[in-house]
């Protein structure tokens, strides 16, 4: 513990050393610049910076191909060409227009998001790429009948930059202003990337339908992804026009965009420090290939196709060499693997103490399913089902392929609405409502085929599904407000909590390891831990032992057990293996072609007539 | 309105050699969407250069604008070039932009086509320069055939061949696909391409071949339109791609048919938007439709909306 405390402190130091030389170096940089020319690329550079930050909210944190960013940008431009210049003679102050047009901005960004936020990938990115260019037509046809934009001309003669009075036109003062914007984006990033938003982002771009079923208002979420890289646009547009004192459409068009992508994609998708650095390498590199001019945006072209071959992790990504091998308890110094019996589940917490030992007949019903129907065109994948799950119930679900079974917790988690019939939880109507809406009332399910966010370490695995628990929004995350930091902690404890659960098998420096890298049974039991994470009541899981051996069989058949023995879970299990639903359930369903053809004590179903003939066939007469 | 009623022949028509050209362009990014479920954004700069090449052939085969072969002759010559050469140029961006992307994220190789198509641009950019080339076509098409009138409707010799030699490719590409036994296989690798693996289909050689016979129409494309409208630059390849791929969409994208009636289809709203809207909206109003269809029938018109698998 001390050793952890002594290494945050040092981790405090050096981060305080790293800051301060940051800062010595942008209190200098603009007095080392051999001459106007080279100050304004390094001014162009903070400019691109901040557009790069922006496109990253959008395309990096949450894996959105938006082709509209561009026109963005340009919308912050327009509007300050509007509101200060004599084009209609409007002179409003800079330090108004600025926060105005980021508003105006991230509204339009918000209508974007609303009218594309169905469509996925190539479909996103074609469509946003069609409103970039309806933004083109209009800058350059809409000065007649009457002049608004001033077409191909554009707008010239903006007012400078004019702050309380004091008018900033020295290219020193404006490279000032310009980096500390910058570096504001660049903190803002950091903050938002570490929170409940940026985890958020990150489960949606690993997988959209795994992150809402965990809680993720995958909806919201997109829309403010769209906001906020629109209100940072916004506002670099502005800085842009009034650094430039014009705007012309081809400030705001396709290649501009493409060479924003290659600094976000050189950078690596996501990887700050990453987009930072590619911002300014790429503003910068182009000024010493000048004789080349030609081949610049030959050259940035290249860059995408050589990058996603090679590197599509970006610069900063994970170097090979470079990333020390963190020590694993699991190994010996000599990189030989222990026995995995050696980290045999620790018990944590609570001793083991059956609270109930069983379900009685007059509990609480916790879920019900009246009538529900499920029909995919003419096949009716769930048929008139209904059964009801009392409170501390293990019930569970067989029957052969194809029965319906999944169908079943893709209706009650939300996934799919039914056709007909009625879903309710804890007496209160949940059909029809959105998956992560489902999560919050306290349902919280597995998948069968696991969909855990591959790339995210297993604590924000556990972390996203604390999402729908939490509230703090930008403005919280941004100023560190006493919410966000009472919420951190809260979600930090929770999700250890859960994770301890599962014993050394999860935690310590499993923490920090990509949820790749787990073993397939350890890939199962996160899949759990994530579920139970959402501090949900009721859990259902979808074939929890599938591909496990017998050995990891009975222990998580054990687990399960213990789950709802000992804190108090209520579960729905789908379950192949006739010798688990044996020992967990209380009562079990089968399913045949969507129809319910037994309910009752495994003994009772298990010798039901119709489940033999279902599983084995009928005999012969 | 009765003026309306009196161009609407000519919109007919004139909508019919457009469709007929986004339908050629869509059947690239059809086929290629079909199989590999990609937007394969370089497509429509395979069309611009397919209309470079075909001004090439047609150059290096003129004197002075004035032809040293017979026009059928040069006009097959340049179609047959523009489609060999375009093909093969679709075969080479499958081979180093995509194939090593093939089990990379879906994102990565939509990137890797945006470079694709930058690149494409300004390589032509660099070395054919940003002005338009002109066909000379008025020296290739003797005087009373270029214009032929019959009941108030102008059919240019031009739209004619766009009309036929159009629809005459997607004929065969119908045969092709619906006859052959690469045609089957092409049909059973877009259904599943694993299946396709495990019952001895060569799925890169089929691969191949779709980005040849894409790419390959689009160049026709491209050759068809510089022979409609006389001139090409390196800019044309951006809006004729979102064009063909708005025609792929309408019709329902990975339907090879519904890539050629979505084509007729926007060719014909598009001119007849040309009545109603200034003409510098044409195209507003094709992205419009792009957007909407999008939005509310994103499998398009004669596609079918298939639940996505949990």
């Amino acid at each position: 513990m001390d050793q952890d405390l002594a290494k945050e402190e040092g981790g405090r130091k050096d981060k305080a050393i790293l800051c301060l030389g940051i800062g010595i170096i942008l209190a200098i940089a603009p007095l080392l610049m051999p001459n106007n020319y080279w100050l304004r690329i390094y001014t162009m550079a903070g400019l691109f910076v901040m557009l790069a930050l922006g496109l990253n909210v959008v395309a990096g944190f949450a894996g959105l191909l938006d082709l509209s960013y561009v026109a963005f940008f340009g919308i912050g431009g327009y509007t300050y060409a509007f509101l200060s210049s004599n084009h209609f003679n409007i002179h409003l102050s800079f330090l108004l227009v600025l926060p105005l047009s980021a508003i105006i901005t991230m509204g339009f960004g918000f209508a974007l998001g609303s009218t594309s936020l169905r469509l996925k990938g190539d479909y996103l990115a074609i469509v946003t790429l069609a409103f970039a260019q309806i933004f083109r037509l209009l800058l350059l046809n809409l000065d007649r009948p009457i002049n608004i934009t001033g077409g191909v001309n554009g707008i010239y003669n903006l007012d400078p930059i004019n702050l309380f009075g004091l008018s900033i036109e020295s290219p020193i003062a404006t490279s000032y202003l310009i980096w500390f914007f910058a570096v504001i984006v660049v903190l803002g990033s950091f903050r938002i990337k570490k929170s409940r938003l940026g985890r958020g982002w990150e489960a949606i771009r690993e997988d959209e339908l795994a992150a809402e079923a965990m809680g993720v208002n995958t909806t919201k979420m997109k829309l403010l992804a769209f906001a906020g890289g629109a209100f940072i646009a916004g506002a670099t547009g502005t800085l842009f026009a009034s650094l430039q004192e014009s705007v012309f459409p081809n400030n705001f068009d396709f290649p501009q965009l493409v060479i924003i992508y290659c600094m976000v994609i050189l950078g690596g998708l996501g990887n700050i420090v990453g987009v930072v650095l590619g911002a300014i390498l790429l503003s910068i590199l182009p000024e010493f290939l000048r004789e080349y001019g030609a081949y610049r945006m030959m050259s940035y072209g290249l860059i995408l196709i050589v990058l996603m071959a090679l590197r599509p992790q970006g610069i900063m990504g994970e170097i090979g060499f470079l990333t020390k091998g963190k020590k694993r308890p699991d190994k010996e110094e000599t990189g030989v693997l222990k026995a995995s019996t050696d980290l045999y589940y620790t018990e944590g917490g609570k001793t083991e103490q059956q609270i109930r030992p069983r379900y009685k007949r007059n509990d609480r019903p916790m879920l019900e399913l009246k009538n529900v129907t499920m029909s995919f065109g003419g096949l009716k994948a769930v048929d008139d089902l209904s059964f009801t799950l009392h409170e501390r119930e293990i019930l569970s679900m067989i029957g052969p392929n194809g029965a319906g079974k999944t169908t079943v917790f893709n209706l009650v988690s939300g996934i799919y609405p039914p056709s007909l019939g009625k879903v309710l939880f804890e007496d209160a109507d949940i059909t029809g409502l959105k998956p992560h809406q489902v999560v919050k009332a306290g349902i919280a399910r597995t998948f069968q085929n696991l969909r855990l966010f591959s790339n995210m370490s297993v604590l924000d695995n556990a972390k996203v599904s604390q999402f729908c628990r939490t509230q703090s929004g930008p403005i919280s995350i941004l100023f560190h407000l006493p919410r966000y930091r009472s919420e951190e902690i809260e979600t930090e404890t929770v999700t250890k909590e859960k994770l301890g659960l599962f014993g050394a098998r999860l935690t310590g420096y499993r923490f920090d390891q990509k949820a790749m890298s787990l073993s397939y049974a350890n890939r199962r039991r996160l899949e759990i831990a994530r579920a139970i994470s959402t501090s949900a009541k009721l859990l259902m899981l979808d074939e929890p032992s599938a591909g496990m051996n017998p050995q990891e069989t009975i222990e998580i058949t054990d687990f399960i057990k213990k789950l709802r023995d000992v804190y108090g879970y209520t579960i729905l299990v789908i379950e192949h293996k006739l010798n688990v639903v044996k020992r967990i359930s209380d009562r079990v369903v089968a399913l045949d072609y969507g129809r319910k053809i037994a309910e009752g004590s495994y003994e009772e179903v298990a010798n039901h007539p119709q489940v033999i003939e279902a599983y084995l066939g009928r005999k012969k007469n | 309105m009765d003026i309306y009623l009196q161009q609407l022949p000519q919109q007919l028509v004139n909508g019919l050699t457009l469709g007929g050209v986004y339908a050629l362009i869509a059947i690239g990014y059809t086929m290629v969407y079909g199989i590999l479920s990609m937007l394969n954004f370089a497509h429509g700069e395979v069309y611009m250069i397919g209309g470079f090449i075909g001004w090439w052939v047609l150059y290096l085969l003129s004197r002075g604008n004035v032809p040293i072969l017979h026009a059928s002759l040069i006009i097959s010559l340049m179609m047959i070039i523009a489609m060999a050469l375009s093909g093969l140029l679709g075969v080479i961006i499958e081979r180093f932009a995509y194939r090593p992307l093939r089990k990379a994220p879906r994102m990565n190789l939509l990137l890797s086509a945006l470079g694709v198509s930058i690149f494409l641009q300004n390589l032509v950019l660099n070395y054919q320069g940003a002005k338009a080339r002109s066909f000379p076509v008025s020296s290739l098409i003797p005087e009373n055939l270029r214009v032929i009138e019959a009941g108030g409707v102008v059919f240019s010799f031009m739209r004619i061949l766009v009309i036929v030699v159009a629809f005459g490719l997607m004929a065969l590409l119908t045969i092709l696909i619906k006859k052959t036994k690469v045609g089957k296989a092409m049909r059973a690798t877009a259904q599943d391409t694993e299946a396709a693996t495990f019952m001895g289909i060569d799925v890169d050689r089929i691969i191949v071949l779709v980005f040849l016979i894409g790419s390959a129409l689009g160049g026709a494309a491209g050759t068809l339109v510089g022979l409609l409208f006389t001139q090409v630059d390196y800019y044309v390849g951006f809006q004729a791609g979102l064009k063909g791929f708005t025609a792929a969409v309408l019709g329902g994208i990975g339907n090879i048919f519904g890539a050629m009636i979505g084509g007729i289809l926007l060719g014909l709203i598009e001119s007849l938007a040309t009545t109603f809207f200034p003409a510098t909206y044409k195209d507003v109003v094709a992205f419009i439709i792009l957007i909407v269809v999008l939005i509310f029938r994103p499998w398009g018109l004669m596609g079918e909306k298939i639940p996505e698998k949990v």
